[in-house]
């Protein structure tokens, strides 16, 4: 996620270009068998709508089906005055736990909580801690001829200011027409106003490759970077605060599948697990993955029309 | 008349080890004043073609069966009583020159060898065939001659020092594009690369396709893995000290040469005949000149080459005194458009002076600047835009004495000192005008030692070196430091506490004793068996969890957080000449590396622009141990060598590999070379070298899951480096075409040159480079499952053709 990875990511290109004796091959090597553990898919915010929580399990790395979900778990969420959440499992979507807001009962900014959740006589738990998010001030397009191919080029920048105090960290995630930009190479997240925590960049505006990676990273059959946006389309941008170890994981969650592959492999680093908040309330029983945050949210939507 | 000191006990430890030092040296010299009457024979080698010294020509006393070699500058002295002496003097490639010598008084004889034309084809890695591997003290080292390098096939047709370097045993590296080279299971940042005695901090032009060095302008190359004498230090691994020529000073001499990616000049002569010489070598890559009409970027300002300019210069004052002068400038250069880009290089700069204070005290005195840096800078505009740099920097200062005591004893001692600035990151971000400094502090350091060896022929059968270096190492102010908390291995440690020093102020300092000692003991006239134990420390940190080492990787000194490296080796070996007239030699080496302080990383650790990087490292243990054979062939119309390393190399940190041993990325159980060269005819030869090595370690998966529809990679055993890529194999081939010798009225022509076809993986092999796993299609409509796969690189995966043209006139 910082600035160097988009400086490599085009100098691989030229390189590759110059080289072009690189060559790559999909291959199918023996993986280590593994139990299938349980993942916490967590990630809910203060906004007036369905929040979910899912339960599912680790799989082999090449099953290509989608994975199950783990139904008749017990999960609920609660807050630091002792207020309980129960999430309710929808049994028309195995493995959602859902819980409903009203205007009397909703997640508040500045509370820590807990989630607990009960599988097959196992407990586990994680915590988080709603941070704050300012105001999206506004959004706005530039367009540039592309290094290369010298076609027009047309991207979407948002504008905010992070409050002074160091420690506020945001997930930055974008919508292009309704759907969600969840390419690796898309996760923008933030701490401060900044790439990363020893950063320094308290209380400014958010720094450039932060405001512009909002956009999405499509090429074409020829490995032609597209337009992200082009006449017509809308961009929305959602700041979710996260907590300093939600920045974290999301850090390692970059690097871990960000791999275009080319020269890039260079530069990357080795495969590692991601870190996760869920842990087994008994230490000696089994593991489980995933990530629980509970994120204010601020929201801000733009159409271009040139 | 001298009487031992004792330290005092108020005497801090660096004063009580600098007098031991000196105490020693002192009563050395006290005591080899008091014997028999003797007289000394003293003098410079050098080349008479070219007037360029001799770097160990062997100087033998056939009465005393026992004698000397020149040292880096040439200069040998021996003591002897009064009598009458026959001296040879040889060098391989050198037709051999032998004096009867009178010392009834000193004698000052400094002489020029003759190239031996039969022998100057031949390729020889090791120097000296008349005292052979066998019966030279050294272990553990290899000496690489540029005839070498100049005949080893190539890639894309540039003769290159670290890939000819890399046929050697011991030496290997993770792949092509990886900077730098691994020794004996050492990481890339344990290795010492000096050029005219300057740190080198990247030795990589276009990651790690070619090395810094340029072949015209070097003279001799060496490379310690073990058995490393007291003079050097500073690194774990291996020392590769780089010679550059100094200048041909009898004649003005152009080289050059034009290949698929470099063309090369270099022009050397006397300044004044026999007094002072110059060389100047210039080296640039011409892809991006070649290919401007059809790339557009390189039309609008951007820019992709490589450059660089290695100059020396000498004067020969005296027969006492002498100055050298040398530098070196490189850079890579990658620019997309007129504003942005990247760069990075190296500077160097040495200035050497000589002195002989007597017949048998040498001086030399270096001075050395060297700095690494890089730069990148990308935005539109000066009110949007974002810079950042980062530098190593240093100024060394080092005096080194060689006495020559007698025919049996050469005392070495000196000091060291270098202080180090580094720039971890300078970097800016400005925004509609409005600058965000993001830069870290400047760190300040000193590095000091002293040292004492000797080399000592014990008896016919018996010759020692031992010696002993004492390191210090400040870490000084202004600057801020951060002292982090204990969490469980392997977490982020949390910032606890900062304290802000004063300029001067000392953050953080340590000492070490590293002692170094080495035997050789003469089995039979053809055989030898060495044993050699030294302790390396290591002050500087290469910081990079990168798969391969790249140039934006940066150097951490220790600190209050982070503990020099320390490697205790222990090598044993067994050399043996298999025939009479000592045509083929084959050695066995075992060696075993224990390290401490070997710095790993936190899963997802963030090292660039991060003030808080010390809590992103995890220190451990580590092992590296194995057996290097070598057999060789030094002479006749075929000759070569096959090396073969078996070998392993672990870290154990808590917090990696559930605590356990684990193989480190540079781990080969398997290595073995092969490099012949043969001589079709005069003008005709044929080189040919075969690597076949262990896939390097990997981790990979066993299981994936979602998270907010992203597919994450999981390793449920928690292992580092579970699984090895598949071997990597690889042939090249070349043939060498020199020009005629005689024009076609039969005048013999002035200048040579020669043509250099190479075929680099001649059977194509896609090697692994690495293999990584990802999910297949990213923009995946919603309730579709996702797909993973796993691809393997090959950087190389063809067969690349090159050829070149050299010349010299």
């Amino acid at each position: 996620m910082t600035p160097h990875r988009q400086i490599i990511k085009t100098l691989s290109t030229v390189l590759f270009v110059v080289v072009l004796a690189a060559c790559e091959d999909v291959i199918s090597p023996t993986l280590e068998p593994a139990a299938r553990i349980l993942v916490v898919d967590g990630w809910i915010d203060n906004q007036m709508e369905t929040q979910t929580i899912t339960l599912t399990r680790t799989q082999p790395y090449f099953e290509a089906v989608s994975p199950t979900g783990v139904t008749g778990a017990v999960v609920s969420v609660e807050d630091g005055l002792g207020k309980v959440y129960a999430f309710v499992e929808n049994s028309a979507k195995p493995g959602a736990y859902e819980w409903t807001p009203s205007a009397v009962d909703t997640l508040a900014r500045g509370e820590s909580y807990r989630l607990v959740v009960t599988v097959s006589g196992e407990v586990f738990e994680a915590t988080s801690k709603m941070g704050r998010v300012p105001q999206i001030d506004s959004i706005s397009f530039d367009t540039d001829k592309q290094l290369g191919s010298g076609k027009d080029i047309t991207r979407g920048e948002f504008w905010a200011t992070d409050p002074l105090g160091i420690g506020d960290a945001y997930w930055i995630r974008s919508y292009k027409n309704g759907i969600p930009l969840l390419k690796p190479s898309e996760i923008n997240i933030a701490f401060d106003a900044g790439l990363s925590i020893g950063g320094q960049t308290d209380g400014v505006v958010f720094i450039p490759p932060v405001r512009r990676r909002i956009n999405s990273n499509d090429e074409d059959a020829d490995g032609v970077r597209l337009s992200p946006i082009i006449s017509g389309d809308s961009i929305q941008v959602q700041l979710h605060s996260i907590t300093t170890a939600a920045f974290t994981y999301l850090n390692e969650v970059a690097i871990q599948t960000d791999r275009p592959g080319g020269f890039q492999e260079l530069f990357s680093t080795p495969l590692a697990n991601v870190s996760t908040n869920v842990v087994n309330v008994n230490p000696n029983g089994s593991k489980a993955v995933g990530f629980f945050n509970v994120a204010a949210v601020s929201t801000a939507g733009k159409r271009f029309v040139p | 008349m001298f009487s031992p000191v004792r330290s005092h006990p108020s005497v801090s430890a660096p004063n009580s080890a600098m007098r031991l030092v000196f105490t020693t040296v002192l009563a050395l010299i006290i005591l080899s004043g008091f014997a028999q009457e003797k007289y000394t024979i003293n003098g410079t080698i050098r080349d008479a073609s070219n007037g360029e010294a001799l770097i160990g020509v062997t100087v033998y006393v056939k009465e005393i069966k026992n004698g000397a070699t020149t040292n880096e500058y040439g200069f040998y002295s021996i003591t002897l009583p009064k009598g009458t002496y026959s001296v040879d003097y040889s060098y391989v490639g050198f037709r051999l020159v032998n004096l009867t010598i009178e010392l009834d008084k000193n004698i000052q004889q400094s002489l020029e060898l003759n190239p031996d034309a039969e022998q100057l084809q031949e390729i020889v890695v090791q120097a000296e065939i008349e005292q052979a591997d066998v019966h030279n003290m050294e272990m553990s080292t290899n000496k690489l001659e540029m005839k070498t390098i100049l005949r080893a096939p190539t890639l894309f047709g540039e003769s290159d020092l670290l890939r000819t370097l890399q046929l050697l045993p011991g030496v290997s590296t993770v792949g092509e594009g990886a900077s730098g080279f691994n020794v004996r299971g050492g990481s890339v940042g344990q290795n010492l690369i000096l050029l005219d005695e300057a740190p080198v901090y990247n030795s990589s032009h276009l990651f790690g396709f070619f090395s810094v060095f340029n072949p015209d302008a070097v003279k001799d190359t060496k490379l310690y893995k073990g058995a490393i004498p007291a003079r050097y230090g500073g690194r774990l691994s291996s020392i590769l000290d780089v010679r550059m020529k100094e200048g041909n000073s009898k004649k003005f001499e152009y080289t050059g040469g034009i290949g698929s990616v470099f063309s090369r000049l270099a022009v050397e002569g006397p300044l004044i005949k026999d007094k002072a010489s110059f060389i100047i070598a210039a080296r640039r890559s011409y892809i991006d000149i070649l290919a401007r009409p059809f790339v557009p970027l390189l039309q609008n300002g951007g820019a992709l080459n490589f450059y660089d300019l290695t100059l020396k210069t000498n004067y020969n004052i005296n027969r006492r005194n002498r100055i050298y002068l040398s530098g070196y400038f490189g850079r890579d250069v990658f620019r997309f458009d007129k504003t942005q880009g990247f760069n990075w290089g190296n500077t160097t700069g040495t200035l050497r002076w000589n002195h002989l204070f007597n017949e048998r005290l040498f001086l030399n005195v270096t001075a050395v600047y060297s700095n690494y840096e890089y730069a990148l800078q990308f935005g539109k505009d000066d009110r949007n835009r974002f810079t950042w740099n980062s530098s190593i920097s240093n100024y060394i200062f080092r005096p080194q004495f060689t006495y020559f005591i007698n025919s049996k004893n050469e005392l070495n001692f000196g000091a060291d000192a270098t202080y180090y600035t580094f720039q971890p990151a300078n970097a800016q971000g400005v925004t509609n005008g409005e600058v965000v400094d993001i830069s870290l502090d400047r760190k300040y350091n000193l590095e000091t030692a002293l040292y004492v060896g000797n080399s000592q022929k014990v008896s016919d059968w018996l010759s020692l070196e031992y010696g002993l270096r004492y390191s210090m190492f400040q870490f000084y102010g202004p600057g801020t430091v951060y002292t982090y908390g204990d969490t469980i291995p392997g977490i982020r440690k949390p910032v606890i506490g900062s304290r802000t020093y004063a300029s001067g102020e000392a953050i953080a300092s340590y000492n070490n004793w590293e002692p170094r000692a080495s035997f050789r003991l003469q089995t039979s006239i053809r055989s030898s068996v060495k044993g050699s134990y030294n302790r390396m420390v290591q002050y500087l940190h290469l910081i990079s969890n990168t798969t391969a080492s790249n140039p934006l990787d940066v150097w951490n000194p220790s600190s209050n957080n982070i503990q020099p490296q320390i490697a205790d080796q222990y090598t044993l070996g067994y050399f043996r000449d298999l025939t009479e007239d000592k045509q083929y030699e084959f050695s066995l080496e075992g060696y075993w590396r224990d390290t401490r302080n070997q710095i790993d990383y936190i899963d997802g650790a963030d090292l660039l622009v991060n003030e808080f990087l010390e809590g992103d490292l995890l220190t451990g243990i580590g092992r590296s141990y194995g057996l290097e054979a070598y057999f060789q062939k030094k002479t006749g119309r075929l000759n070569g060598w096959v090396s073969y390393t078996l070998g392993r190399t672990e870290l154990k940190v808590d917090g990696i590999n559930n605590n356990e041993w684990y193989a480190t990325r540079f781990n080969q159980l398997h290595n073995l070379k092969v490099a012949a060269f043969y001589d079709i005819n005069k003008r005709w030869s044929f080189s040919a070298d075969f690597v076949f090595t262990s896939g390097t370690p990997t981790t990979f998966p066993t299981s994936r899951y979602i998270q907010q529809g992203i597919l994450i990679p999981y390793n449920a055993n928690d292992s580092r480096n579970n699984v090895e890529l598949p071997a990597y194999h690889r042939l090249d081939v070349s043939l060498r075409l020199e020009g005629k010798k005689v024009k076609n009225n039969g005048k013999e022509r002035k200048n040579s040159d020669y043509w250099m076809f190479s075929l680099y993986n001649v059977y194509a092999r896609r090697n692994p480079f690495s293999i990584y796993f990802s999910q297949t299609d990213q923009r995946v409509p919603a309730g579709q499952p996702l797909q993973s796969q796993a691809t393997q690189l090959s950087i190389i995966g063809s067969i690349v053709p090159s050829v070149s043209y050299n010349f010299k006139f």
